[in-house]
């Protein structure tokens, strides 16, 4: 039998193998999702010249980049970028460290679970711009009450995702945990956490898309400087422009942070034997 | 001293109904001295894994005991270490590491030494940086068993280890187990539905049968090993071994027309 191994010709390291035809698609794949944007914005630009639309409440691709340049050579919209960034990742990691570990506390504890569980759902079926007032009533109309309301939005689905992803994790490994010893506690840091990874990274992906949500409703509420300032000042003067600068700022901010994740993530779940390649 | 205690097996007078009423053992009484192997065969539903699931602490009994080196077990036991019928490698660990896991006794330098050397041994020294899901089944397999042998179990459980390999794979696997057990000399029970395979590896082979759950009879197999399959002496201990097992099927056989509603019944 010893006979059959020298045979086996699998690399030892099937991510290096694989590396450049992923880079290839990936290229590839960038161009095709800049097809449809950029067709758009062509055409777009084409009728305001034409005449054929005023481009006044839809401004031409030409103009938002004026407006753009202008924004970000006074360096204001580094100063908004800046702001939101600050409340998203604050809330972030404060949203995501409490959904994480509550989540890990009832998923892991049955009688935890019929403690704390009920409440959180409740708590969780108020409409989150509900706390608004609230929130500002009790931290101040500056930074706490944003951040707690963006932490609010990231720690609903961080939680959920790493309950239902503790309850989900398959019985029979946690059955090689038991028959090899280990204790409750080492069982959860050896079988339980390695696990849920997968679950708990898709969770802190939603929980960052809630989190720009809700950045942006806090900055609507009141806020002088920020993405959502920018937007309400470009309503109060008109200026379709800079909403839409505004709006494309999220959109790339967005990605862009939902990348470094997936990035960030990507090395330990090279485990995984999934479909996907990429997530 | 405690190394020979620590290999007996008794399971005494053992009966287990499941939460939903199945009663899938009834007074189950078993021996097993220190270094011998023990195989389980039987119809599929007579209770094999759950008498398994019961030694190795997996699941409590209703009623009796289980008792390694004379002493009652309650839960897991660190004397026991088991195969289950799936590799159940964990995903995110290397081939290496999950035979680690095994050893979870042991101090950092004993566990990787005692790794790569059952590396060796289950043919897959090259193998140990590769994640488990580059193998193939037989060689997770391999893996499974490394695991299960790296801290010197007292017991081996076997669930149907080999029952998803062709029948090559599991005779060079019979092999393998055999020559390890020959190094470490734990005692084994195995179940398994191959009889050929019951006989190439058992010193007793316990027949079990159905509804409720029993032991039918018990059969020594005095073959000196290594066992040759295609002896006449090896041909007779087979046959015997069937003989019990159609034996415990006819008696214990309901009338067709009720066997079919059961059938039935079960499936819904
Ligand atoms: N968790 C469970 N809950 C309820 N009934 C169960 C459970 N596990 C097994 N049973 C029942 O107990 C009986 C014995 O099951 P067991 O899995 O021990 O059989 P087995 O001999 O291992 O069968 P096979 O050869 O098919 O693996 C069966 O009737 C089965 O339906
Ligand atoms: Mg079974």
């Amino acid at each position: 039998m010893n006979a059959e191994a020298p045979i086996e010709p699998a690399p030892p390291d099937l991510l290096t193998e694989a590396a450049p035809v992923m880079r290839r698609r990936f290229s590839a794949d960038w161009m095709v999702a800049l097809l449809l944007p950029v067709l758009t914005g062509v055409a777009w630009e084409a009728a305001v010249r034409l005449g054929l639309a005023s481009g006044r409440l839809m401004p031409p691709p030409s103009r938002l980049a004026v407006t753009a340049w202008g924004l970000i050579r006074t360096g204001e919209l580094q100063t908004h970028v800046a702001a939101t960034m600050t409340r998203v990742a604050f809330g972030f990691v404060f949203g995501a460290l409490a959904g994480t570990a509550l989540g890990t506390l009832t998923g892991a504890s049955a009688w935890m679970r019929r403690l704390l569980d009920p409440t959180i759902q409740a708590i969780r079926a108020i409409p989150s711009i509900a706390w608004v007032p609230l929130f500002i009533l009790w931290l101040g109309i500056f930074e706490t009450s944003k951040l707690a309301l963006v932490s609010l939005g990231v720690f609903f689905p961080v939680y959920l995702g790493v309950l239902s992803a503790i309850q989900g994790v398959d019985r029979k490994l946690i059955e090689v945990g038991r028959v090899f010893g280990l204790s409750p506690a080492k069982l959860v840091w050896r079988i339980t956490l390695p696990a849920i990874l997968p679950s708990w990274v898709s969770a802190l992906r939603t929980g960052l898309g809630l989190g720009f949500m809700f950045v942006l409703a806090a900055e609507l509420l009141g806020a002088s400087e920020g993405l959502g300032y920018l937007l309400l000042d470009g309503e109060q003067m008109g200026r379709a422009d800079s909403i839409l600068v505004a709006m494309i700022t999220f959109a790339i901010l967005g990605k862009l942070c939902d990348s470094l994740l997936v990035a960030v993530s990507r090395p330990i779940l090279a485990w995984q034997d999934t479909a996907r390649t990429r997530l | 001293m405690t190394e020979f205690t620590g290999r007996h097996l008794a399971v005494s007078h053992v009966t287990k109904t499941y939460a939903n009423g199945t009663q899938a053992l009834l007074d189950v009484t078993l021996e097993a001295a220190a270094g011998e192997i023990v195989s389980l065969v039987g119809t599929s539903g007579c209770g094999k894994t759950t008498l398994l699931r019961l030694i190795a602490g997996l699941d409590r009994a209703s009623g009796g005991a289980i008792l390694v080196g004379g002493q009652p077990t309650r839960g897991t036991h660190r004397a026991i270490s088991a195969v289950f019928q799936e590799p159940r490698l964990l995903p995110w660990l290397t081939v290496a590491q999950n035979i680690e896991f095994g050893g979870q006794d042991l101090v950092p330098s004993d566990r990787r030494g005692r790794a790569a050397g059952l590396l060796e041994r289950i043919g897959l020294a090259g193998f140990g940086q590769y994640l488990p899901k580059n193998l193939s089944g037989g060689q997770q397999q391999r893996v499974a068993i490394a695991r299960a042998l790296i801290g010197h179990p007292g017991i081996l459980l076997l669930d149907e280890p080999f029952s998803a390999l062709d029948p090559f794979t599991r005779a060079t696997l019979h092999e393998l187990l055999l020559g390890l057990w020959r190094e470490l000399r734990p005692t084994v029970v195995m179940v398994t539905h191959d009889v050929e395979e019951a006989v190439v590896l058992a010193d007793r082979v316990v027949v079990m049968k159905p509804r409720p759950g029993r032991i039918a009879e018990t059969i020594t197999i005095r073959l000196p090993r290594p066992r040759d399959r295609l002896s006449p002496l090896f041909d007779a201990a087979k046959r015997r071994v069937m003989q019990s097992i159609d034996r415990s099927l006819s008696e214990h056989a309901p009338p067709a027309h009720k066997q079919a509603t059961e059938g039935s019944a079960f499936w819904w």
